[in-house]
């Protein structure tokens, strides 16, 4: 129990605190204005090039609009513990530090959610796609399993900012391969079958083909094995997450880098 | 002739220290060439591979754009947070030649993009660089570069009111790059776009590029981004002394 309120109270805790610095306009320009715009950008390429109907790029996109917030804020969540100078007192306390940083995602996840699902519903209102009622609440299912596993991912990349200065670079390339590798914008069948490969390994892949799928109308039974897979993706990434924290934090004590910027 | 030496002498000193930052080369060097290959393997599922120079040559000014963008967009900001505004508004010279540097230099290493995704493209997928006129590429880039630099002015003589300035210009990507045709024709956009598309530089300059590329009229499409940068360029000197007279007297010029 103790546990629990440790990830949930902890979790929403440090997500108020970045709302010292981001501001309503900052929210809304960044995180719902930018990711339409993204959308309207690939779906009029798309339609131009004859690569896909809108239906691919709105969903796709829709999907892949969690990963701005939940890549940057899951790398934010460890990242900015050092850049503010508070990250000793993090790596004090007498509880699990895996515990803690996993529960720095959820808000993150969450708000990734209200994100994809804010985009989805602009790129359907302007681009005029129909989904079936009855797949909305399994694409729900899928802009969340996307979020949450993005949201490991930007935590795997935040505990390389405990090794590594510029972790920045790390995450704004990160996204951008995001972008190429996850079959979102490209369908995956015209990528070389080695960075489709790299895309299996990454989030978002599988939510958007099961958001596909059920926009489609085939229902939650031929969509759960992408779903599935997609928490299996991000399950992956908090393991791996959990592990550099682990590592990098011994790392960083032994060599006294603990503050270094 | 001092102002054009100061103009000179102060691009290249802001381009040396963009050029110095590992964090600004390598999203000018490897954010590009993700969106060139991006555009490659589109172009490609679009049975358009006549296009894929012309899709190198608009991922680079995708790239040079975001340079512009951020760059300029903070250019007053990045000064307060280096402590140098004050010491560059007390410069003997007026706030717009001290400012423009800044704002071209950021359109100047934007260039790393434009040559990047070239490269990437002539080695990696193989596109020949066939370009139509391959002279008047050469001035339409560098046409681009300086009509962007001025743009940036403007950007950043507006974004300097605003608080939150990166609020305003993290969204700004796409819809430049969208509007200005740089990989979407504007044809394909909805009418009511057309006449904000007319009036923004890049759409111009991107323009010229592609003619030049893939042939065409490049000189009217040059003139007329060079025009309009310059009305950017005379809008933004105004804001900016206006911003600096209204920031002395408020004591506020070095605030955040």
């Amino acid at each position: 129990m103790t546990t629990l309120r440790l990830i949930g109270v902890g979790g929403l805790l440090a997500y108020r605190a970045l709302f010292n610095w981001t501001t309503p306009a900052m929210y809304v320009g960044t995180l719902l204005a930018g990711p339409t715009f993204q959308l309207l950008f690939f779906a009029y390429l798309g339609r131009q090039l004859g690569v896909a109907d809108d239906g691919f790029f709105i969903l796709g996109n829709a999907v892949l609009a969690a990963s701005s917030a939940c890549v940057f804020g899951g790398t934010m969540a460890v990242a900015n513990e050092r850049r503010y100078g508070t990250l000793g007192h993090v790596l004090l306390s007498p509880r699990s530090r895996t515990v803690i940083f996993w529960g720095r995602v959820l808000p993150y996840a969450g708000n990734g959610l209200l994100i994809a699902a804010f985009t989805l519903l602009m790129g359907t209102l302007m681009l005029g796609l129909r989904i079936p009622p009855a797949a909305l609440p399994g694409i729900a299912l899928a802009l969340a399993a996307g979020s949450l596993a993005c949201g490991f991912f930007g935590l795997t990349l935040g505990a390389l900012g405990l090794r590594f200065r510029d972790v920045w670079v790390v995450s704004n390339v990160s996204a951008a391969l995001l972008l190429l590798l996850t079959g979102v914008n490209v369908p995956r069948e015209n990528l070389p079958p080695w960075m489709a490969d790299i895309g299996q390994f990454l989030p978002i892949t599988h939510a958007a083909e099961a958001a596909r799928l059920l926009a489609a109308g085939h229902g939650l039974a031929s969509a759960a094995p992408a779903l599935g897979t997609e928490l299996l993706v991000g399950a992956g990434y908090a393991l791996l997450a959990a592990v550099l924290l682990r590592v990098f934090e011994a790392e960083s004590r032994r060599r006294a880098s603990l503050e270094t910027r | 002739m001092s102002a054009v030496r100061t103009l000179g002498i102060g691009t290249l000193m802001h381009a040396k220290h963009l050029s110095r930052s590992s964090f600004e080369i390598a999203l000018a060097l490897i954010i590009p060439l993700v969106q060139a290959t991006l555009a490659v393997y589109l172009f490609r599922a679009g049975d358009e591979p006549h296009r894929l120079l012309e899709a190198a040559v608009g991922a680079g000014l995708m790239g040079v754009w975001s340079s512009v963008l951020f760059g300029s967009g903070g250019a007053i900001q990045n000064q307060r947070w280096q402590g140098t505004l004050e010491m560059i508004m007390l410069a003997p010279r007026r706030p717009v030649l001290v400012v423009l540097p800044i704002t071209a230099a950021t359109a100047l290493t934007g260039t790393y993009a434009l040559l990047a995704t070239l490269l990437w493209g002539r080695l990696i997928y193989g596109i020949r660089l066939d370009f139509a006129h391959p002279l008047r590429f050469l001035a339409a880039a560098l046409a681009c570069v300086a009509g962007l630099g001025m743009f940036g002015l403007l950007l950043a003589s507006t974004f300097v009111l605003i608080r939150n300035a990166n609020a305003l210009a993290n969204p700004l990507d796409y819809p430049i790059w969208l509007l200005s045709g740089m990989l979407v024709p504007i044809s394909v956009l909805p009418s009511w776009t057309a006449p904000i598309a007319a009036v923004l530089p890049t759409t111009w300059g991107a323009r010229a590029l592609r003619e030049a590329t893939s042939g065409g009229p490049v000189w009217p499409s040059i003139g007329i981004c060079l025009a309009i940068s310059t009305a950017c360029l005379i809008l933004g000197a105004f804001l900016l002394t206006s911003f600096e007279r209204r920031a002395r007297a408020a004591g506020t010029l070095a605030l955040s």
